[in-house]
């Protein structure tokens, strides 16, 4: 199971990545294998503003719906839209390729919930 | 937990293992995807252990399944598998099942998993037949897909008909062989004492058929049209509502006929019907369903992995016609889609 060491994560089993001043959030290797086969992703519009906690972003297998909450709040600045055409990206690629949505958000991040890739990775375990 | 005399198989290919009706059984091996690909392109075998048998034996055994089953074996002859159902008498669904007719005096009864119980207590009561339980004492193994029959001869040296039942010897074991599924492949299941059974599994691994896991099976049955008890039939629903009038004989008094005869008289209040969307979603059970006909919910749904679209059941009431207009609610959002009559995919 992969766990990159530069990126933060919640215990919702999402990595977040700073990117200048923005947010790049996605759902861990953990989560997409035990989703397993994604084969619909519901990605929210640009511009819309979501509070923290709201749902994100609606990751669904072929055997359930994973919700994606938000970290943060604030506005979504971009989306993958390579992964609503491609859903199976979020499993080859959860950290790369199948990234989710950027979001702006209103002021600085709280990462004091978050866990660093050690802590991420214990919890997996 | 039950588990299958192949689990120790199923932990070494890697299964993901979760509960089906009280037993630990695969979910998926590698991939539900690849796993349904396999079936629908080239073959694939499920353990399937935890599904419901047992034996009826005994004189008043004809008897007893004339009553208790809303199919007629009248329509069949020994050698021969059916299609059946167990209602209660308001003709609601208390199972739906497979009869294997092995020979003149021994019959298989196969009930969903969770209602093995209910469905070999409801025989035991009727006077002249014994019952013996199937399920804790053999595996069994469906072989699915376009080259499923070739492999069932490569591997076992059978060849069984659509619906046609077979016993023999192999591997040092006795087979019990029906060319049925549930998967809208041909194929057969194969039921078998558990050493023969992990023999057969070996074979069928060294002949490069993949092992596949009960999610594939899931979206195969829905792609095939096929209900599943506990989802698209219950006690609440009645064979006729589910489109199921084919395997119901009014020529023999069952539990149930009352009921079904009012109901086929006076017309359907609802329907199961299939539907296809066109728009993007994935449609699951309980999301709400309009039509200009009629409203109601949907029973099962998923992403079709060959239309890659979401497809389902629901009971709509008043029922819509095939080929009307209909949408589905997903998390809040009116998905477009329409009617079509299942399967959603043909072989």
């Amino acid at each position: 199971m992969q766990v990159p060491e530069d990126l933060k994560y919640t215990d919702e089993h999402e990595w977040i990545k700073q990117i200048d001043g923005r947010l790049r959030v996605g759902i861990t290797d953990y989560a997409q294998d035990q989703l397993g086969d994604i084969v619909y992703v519901e990605i929210p519009e640009v511009g819309k503003s979501v509070a923290k906690e709201d749902i994100l972003v609606e990751v669904e297998s072929t055997k359930s719906v994973g919700e994606v909450y938000s970290p943060v709040a604030g506005t979504i600045a971009a989306v993958n839209e390579a992964v609503a055409d491609n859903p199976e990206l979020v499993n080859s690629s959860p950290y790369e390729e199948g990234w989710l949505v950027e979001i702006d958000p209103e002021g600085e991040l709280d990462d004091s919930a978050l866990l660093d890739a050690t802590a991420y990775r214990e919890l997996t375990e | 937990m039950n588990r299958s005399s192949l689990h120790d198989l199923n932990v070494e290919l890697g299964a993901r293992l979760i509960d089906f009706g009280g037993w630990e059984m695969p979910v998926q091996y590698e991939s539900v995807l690849e796993e349904h690909k396999a079936v629908r392109n080239s073959a694939g075998f499920f353990d399937v252990s935890h599904l419901g048998r047992f034996a009826l034996r005994g004189e008043g055994a004809a008897e007893a399944l004339s009553r208790l089953l809303c199919n007629n074996l009248d329509r069949i002859e020994p050698g021969r598998a059916q299609y059946s159902m167990m209602l209660g008498e308001d003709g609601g669904v208390v199972d739906d099942l497979i009869v294997w007719w092995l020979t003149d005096d021994e019959y298989w009864v196969m009930p969903n998993a969770v209602n093995q119980p209910r469905v070999m207590a409801a025989f035991a009561e009727h006077d002249g037949v014994t019952t013996t339980d199937l399920q804790s004492t053999t595996a069994m193994i469906a072989i699915q897909g376009p080259e499923g029959p070739d492999v069932i001869e490569d591997v076992l040296e059978q060849r069984v008909g659509r619906f046609r039942t077979k016993h023999f010897q192999w591997g040092g074991g006795p087979v019990w062989l029906a060319g049925t599924g549930y998967t809208g492949e041909p194929g057969g299941e194969l039921i078998t004492d558990p050493k023969t059974a992990r023999t057969v599994a070996a074979a069928l691994l060294r002949h490069g058929v993949r092992p596949c896991g009960l999610g594939a099976r899931d979206t195969l049955r829905l792609e095939a049209g096929l209900p599943l008890w506990g989802q698209d039939l219950d006690e609440t629903t009645t064979p006729i509502e589910a489109g199921l009038g084919f395997a119901v004989d009014f020529d023999h008094d069952f539990v149930g006929k009352d009921a079904l005869e009012r109901q086929r008289d006076d017309g359907l209040e609802r329907r199961l019907i299939g539907f296809v969307l066109e728009g993007r979603g994935v449609p699951r059970h309980d999301y709400p369903v309009r039509t200009e006909r009629g409203t109601g919910k949907v029973t099962s749904g998923n992403m079709s992995p060959m239309l890659e679209t979401g497809v389902g059941m629901a009971y709509v009431a008043p029922p819509p016609e095939v080929g009307d207009s209909l949408e589905v609610e997903i998390r809040g959002r009116w998905v477009a889609g329409s009617v079509v009559k299942p399967p959603f995919h043909r072989s």
